[in-house]
């Protein structure tokens, strides 16, 4: 945040235009969009407010960056959260975020309609794509000069140098004649006077996104759209978990009360946004018994199938290093020899050493000397990773657990299987990415069966009847309620799903300017 | 050079933040004093099963002791990760209740607690617990199926550990600290393959030896 900006500040009697729970790639658009509009916005933050130089490559102690408060993770497959997930503090998950920012596919938006499985979303790209291409202009995306899947597709800054990984997957690529080319990555490639904010400099390709990036170079909401927030008189209040969503005898949201410094306060408003993401939005909801007459709070809780092979190579490759994720390549979107609907987008992986070895020892048991081996290949690493579709199940969802949490609320339970659509992917990717790595000699190959991100739980659509809210993410049965986060997807797509979030954060705000 | 020096030269480079470098530091001087955490039988198994598990003979010189059990029962009382397996108790608690379930099951199938069986048998049963083969179904301890879900668990927090200590990454050479200065935040220059910075670590451990001469 720019030091020289002096916030505005909220008593807590005044009543709010609009409070946002939340200051990630969900709530920070659209505090920007709504103070810039003249309402009087509060973000509660339940994290801190963190310093970027501060941030460290450390990836124990850049733990700091991740929401620690106890999920309880069940299923078949249940999901590791912590690293690369949720996160806490002014920023939210875009702090730790790995900057990775494909479109979502035109298909992925009415998957149910090309195939019969899955949901369509209530509208299509044509919808979503201005303001796309608004959150890219303004929050800065490199990408490659050409983009062989949309050869009308423009991006400001040319893409970070590429690491040993993007090397290597090229030239796989190219042995199975695989089209490939430099990724979205939400990042700039020269200094830049970022307006509310001020100086962000290049990316100086240190490798350590997902710990925070300590330059600016990396796009958050941080650097973009929270300062932008302030610059229009909105408030942002770090250090505030909110819990109870108070109403009137009409039934409407007259305010939240929030914990900060271990006192209990309450903020009044006349809207309330959560931007929470998909565990902690559902949450709210389920504890405080709200907007769920559909019942599908909490439901068709999704992930993105993120199988990863790793490889080791004969040369240095020093996987820490540069930009992590930079070749991609979407022709898996559709692949003729299908055994799933859908489809998924492939990445290079770099990868910082802890992370790197945690995927080694969960997915392995080797032990022993050959384990000390097998960590100590880590220079010579390599990998390649998925982002795909993963379809709503109803066996897949959000609820209260029986245990209460340090604030004695209920901890949220996950529950994740992956159905017969996942496991098809998973192996076709397995397949594919192991196939691509012995094709350029890449030896002691390794398969990591993964699912990352989360998605769902509060369903958007047309019918109230089964789902919580309307296409611009207006509860169906609160009108002063509204939702702006990936809880509301109705599918996973296989797209990274940040670029997503905050294009649809920007939509909301119009809808909520109309109203 | 033949091995890490007691303290490892990347703390002292200007490529390194005063708060890494002050994170890193930390790890240096944690001792076995006495258990955080775990009661003394499960530390005494933990201590046992660690060299077993991940043995660091081949990355690190004889005399350099990282107190991976010290730092592991410590950091079990810390910030954990925030999650974990619905169906384990809280992650103290697993871990008390697994390391003397391990203890129980060497005794019964041994006549031996845990700490006294060779090396061989202790990986045997280790193998057997990942494997989902060992478990106890009564209070306090672990079923064969949790036993194997707090396997990962385990093998999870040793590489934490083990990878996050500035004497492994100078051993094996890992740049991932050296990402920039309070001043000066430099970065890498050199990103793709075979292109070390002067800057950056050349493997020491034993294991590499033969790799890093090849370089």
């Amino acid at each position: 945040m720019s030091s020289s900006t002096l916030m505005k500040t909220f008593a807590e009697t005044d009543i709010a235009d609009v409070v946002i729970i939340g200051s990630g790639a969900g709530g920070a658009p659209l505090a920007a969009e709504l103070a810039r509009n003249g309402k009087s916005v509060v973000v509660l933050e339940a994290g801190p407010a963190f310093s970027a130089m501060s941030h460290t490559p450390d990836e124990v102690a850049a733990r700091e960056l991740y929401w620690l408060h106890e999920r309880l993770s069940a299923g078949t497959n249940p999901q590791a959260f912590g690293g690369n997930n949720s996160g806490t503090g002014l920023g939210g998950s875009l702090l730790h975020y790995g900057a990775f920012m494909p479109r979502m596919d035109a298909r992925d938006f009415h998957l149910h309609t090309e195939t019969g499985k899955g949901v369509d979303w209530p509208f299509g790209l044509d919808e979503l794509l201005p303001y796309i291409e608004r959150v890219e202009s303004f929050i800065g995306v490199s990408g490659p000069a050409h983009y062989p899947w949309d050869p009308d597709r423009r991006y400001a800054y040319p893409p970070p140098p590429a690491n040993s990984a993007a090397l290597k997957m090229r030239e796989a690529c190219d042995a199975l004649g695989l089209r490939h080319a430099d990724g979205p990555a939400a990042l700039i490639t020269r200094d830049i006077e970022q307006p509310h904010f001020g100086t962000r400099h290049a990316c100086a390709n240190c490798g350590a996104c997902h710990q925070g990036c300590r330059n600016g170079a990396k796009s958050g909401t941080v650097n973009t759209w929270l300062p932008m927030a302030v610059a229009y008189g909105a408030e942002l209040r770090p250090g505030c978990f909110a819990h109870t969503i108070e109403r009137d005898s009409s039934g409407r949201v007259s305010g939240v009360v929030y914990r900060q410094d271990g006192l209990e306060h309450r903020q009044k408003c006349t809207i309330l946004v959560l931007a929470a993401g998909a565990v902690e939005t559902p949450r709210l909801l389920l504890t405080n018994g709200l907007a769920n007459s559909s019942g599908q709070v909490g439901q068709n809780y999704m992930t993105h199938v993120s199988t990863q092979v790793w490889g080791e190579f004969d040369e240095d490759i020093r996987p820490n290093r540069g930009y992590p994720s930079l070749t991609i390549t979407e022709d898996m979107m559709r692949p003729k020899d299908a055994d799933f609907v859908g489809g998924y987008l492939v990445q290079s992986l770099g990868m910082m050493p802890a992370t790197w070895g945690q995927n080694l020892a969960r997915g392995t048991t080797t032990r022993g000397p050959a384990f000390a081996r097998a960590l100590a290949g880590y220079n010579r690493s390599a990998g390649m990773g998925i982002n795909g579709e993963c379809l709503p199940r109803p066996e897949n969802r959000v609820t209260l657990s029986n245990e209460k949490d340090a604030f004695g609320i209920p901890k949220p339970l996950i529950e994740h299987s992956y159905g017969p659509n996942e496991w098809a992917m998973h192996h076709h990717a397995a397949r594919l990415l192991t196939q691509m790595w012995e094709a350029v000699g890449a030896k002691d190959i390794r398969v990591i069966d993964r699912a990352a991100h989360m998605i769902g739980t509060c369903r958007m659509g047309t019918d109230a009847g089964s789902n919580v809210v309307n296409p611009v993410g207006r509860s169906f049965d609160i009108d002063n309620l509204w939702i702006s986060d990936h809880s509301i997807f109705p599918s996973a797509a296989a797209a990274n799903p940040a670029l997503a979030i905050m294009a649809l954060s920007l939509r909301t705000a119009d809808a909520m300017l109309k109203t | 050079m033949s091995h890490p020096p007691d303290r490892p030269e990347i703390l002292d480079s200007d490529h390194l933040s005063a708060r890494t470098r002050e994170i890193l530091t930390a790890r240096l001087s944690v001792s076995a004093t006495q258990p955080q955490t775990l009661s003394f039988q499960a530390y005494a198994v933990l201590d046992a099963l660690l060299p077993v598990l991940l043995p660091l003979d081949e990355i690190l010189p004889a005399s350099t002791d990282i107190a991976m059990t010290a730092r592991i029962d410590a950091a079990l009382s810390g910030p954990r990760d925030g999650w974990r397996f619905a169906d384990l108790p809280p992650d103290a608690e697993a871990w008390e209740s697994a390391l003397l379930t391990l203890d129980d099951v060497a005794a019964d199938q041994h006549g031996l607690r845990f700490i006294h069986l060779t090396p061989d048998l202790r990986g045997a049963l280790l193998d057997a617990v990942m494997d989902g083969q060992i478990g106890l179904d009564r209070a306090g301890r672990l079923t064969a199926s949790q036993m194997k879900r707090w396997s990962g668990d385990l093998r999870g927090e040793i590489v934490d550990c083990i990878m996050s200590d500035p004497r492994i990454q100078q051993a094996l050479g890992i740049s991932s600290s050296l990402t920039g200065g309070d001043t000066v935040f430099q970065g890498f220059t050199n990103v793709g393959p075979d292109s070390r910075e002067d800057f950056e670590p050349k493997a020491t451990a034993p294991l590499l030896q033969m790799a890093d001469s090849s370089e």
